[in-house]
């Protein structure tokens, strides 16, 4: 909860700053809605699973909550491939390099990591790399939804690649230097020097 | 009693009383955390030598407090309402895990050499001593060509400086190192092949 209440105000102050930038969100769009509840869900989800995989003795079962919100957040996005491709034709497929959104995500996202990576390391480091991937997962999916308010455009693949292929990316990338961040000889090493 | 209950009940302390005690270390009694730790270790250790019987004493001795190392820097997210032993026996699953894993990158492509003598107390490391005796030395000595001589007798033998031996015997500092060098090699080769001669 202090992650999400401290994230979430970052993120509010970022999106308040940037907004006159961008679009105003589609409230009255119902694809729009859905897109961004499940959006949400999967930055909460995610930060709920990364906790608890620090817990020893968690329950797996609890990383199955990220499912739904994921297949329904690929769901909507997928959709609204489709129904630009419908629209659109062969130019719905254009990759338009739009070079606001992956660098937004991700320079918006640092400071919640680092935030999980620091309250990650107080926990038992059992799976660094799960553990680690699902922080950036949390990090990356919580800027998305936050970008969308201000960057709703139709879903399109551009989208797809730049939106949903960036929190994805953001996340193996923080999976990949999950052995750095989270193991025993560190977390043991900071637990003495705080015990000294 | 069912083997549930009696998991739970070993050496007369039961599971609940080391939920009692991890909570009340939890609240900062260093005395219950003193006991609880007691109470493990004897667990721990038990639990590795059934899982890694082939570690030697000290090798399981390594694995245990490498646990209780863990289980130390980790006791904050011990959940006093949930039982104690499904939390110790997460972090003991990990660190054998850990300790596999490192075996398999260390201690697996590692060979045990023979322990060698290699300390002056130890007779065995002083053999060469044995080897020539001052006469042999001097007989080595006398058989170097005459620079190398020069050079062996001043530096190694009157011990004087570069400058000074440069001085005397009229050869550059250069040369005298270069006919020290030599001249080390072929006393070593001389004094082989006495020894060889000798035994």
């Amino acid at each position: 909860m202090g992650w999400l209440t401290i994230s979430g105000i970052y993120m509010a102050i970022v999106v308040s700053l940037t907004k006159d930038h961008g679009l105003p969100p589609k409230w009255n769009d119902p694809r729009f809605i859905v897109e961004q509840v499940s959006a949400l869900a999967v930055g909460v989800g995610a930060a709920v699973a990364a906790f608890a995989t620090i817990v020893p003795g968690h329950k797996s079962r609890l990383l199955a909550i990220l499912l739904i919100p994921v297949a329904a957040w690929l769901g909507t996005v997928g959709e609204g491939c489709i129904h630009s491709w419908t629209r659109l034709g062969p130019r719905a497929l254009l990759l338009a390099h739009d070079l606001a959104c992956f660098p937004f995500i991700a320079l918006s996202s640092t400071i919640p990591a680092i935030l999980m990576a620091l309250m990650l390391r107080q926990g038992a480091p059992l799976t660094p790399r799960l553990t680690a991937g699902l922080g950036g997962l949390a990090a990356a999916g919580l800027a998305n939804f936050f970008l969308r308010l201000f960057h709703p455009e139709d879903v399109t693949v551009m989208l797809l690649c730049w939106h949903v292929g960036g929190v994805f990316l953001l996340s193996a990338l923080a999976a990949s230097v999950g052995g750095y961040l989270l193991n025993w000889g560190s977390i043991t090493d900071a637990s003495e020097n705080t015990a000294r | 009693m069912n083997a549930q209950s009696s998991l739970k009940r070993i050496d007369g302390i039961s599971d609940d009383d080391l939920a009692g005690l991890m909570k009340m270390a939890q609240t900062g009694d260093t005395e219950a955390y003193s006991q609880l730790l007691h109470e493990v270790t004897i667990r721990l250790r038990r639990i590795v030598r059934r899982s890694r019987s082939f570690l030697s004493n000290e090798d399981v001795e390594d694995l245990v407090q490498d646990i209780l190392l863990s289980l130390h820097s980790v006791r904050a997210t011990y959940d006093p309402q949930r039982p104690f032993m499904p939390w110790l026996l997460a972090i003991t699953r990990n660190r054998l895990a850990d300790g596999a894993r490192r075996y398999a990158r260390t201690g697996g492509r590692e060979v045990n050499a023979d322990c060698l003598d290699v300390t002056f107390i130890n007779e065995n490391a002083n053999k060469a001593i044995d080897l020539f005796g001052k006469e042999d030395l001097k007989n080595a000595i006398d058989g170097l060509p005459a620079a190398q001589r020069t050079a062996v007798e001043m530096l190694k033998l009157r011990q004087m400086s570069l400058k000074e031996a440069a001085a005397v015997s009229g050869m550059s500092i250069g040369a005298l190192k270069v006919a020290t060098h030599r001249a080390m090699i072929a006393l070593r080769k001389m004094l082989m092949k006495t020894n060889e001669r000798k035994y």
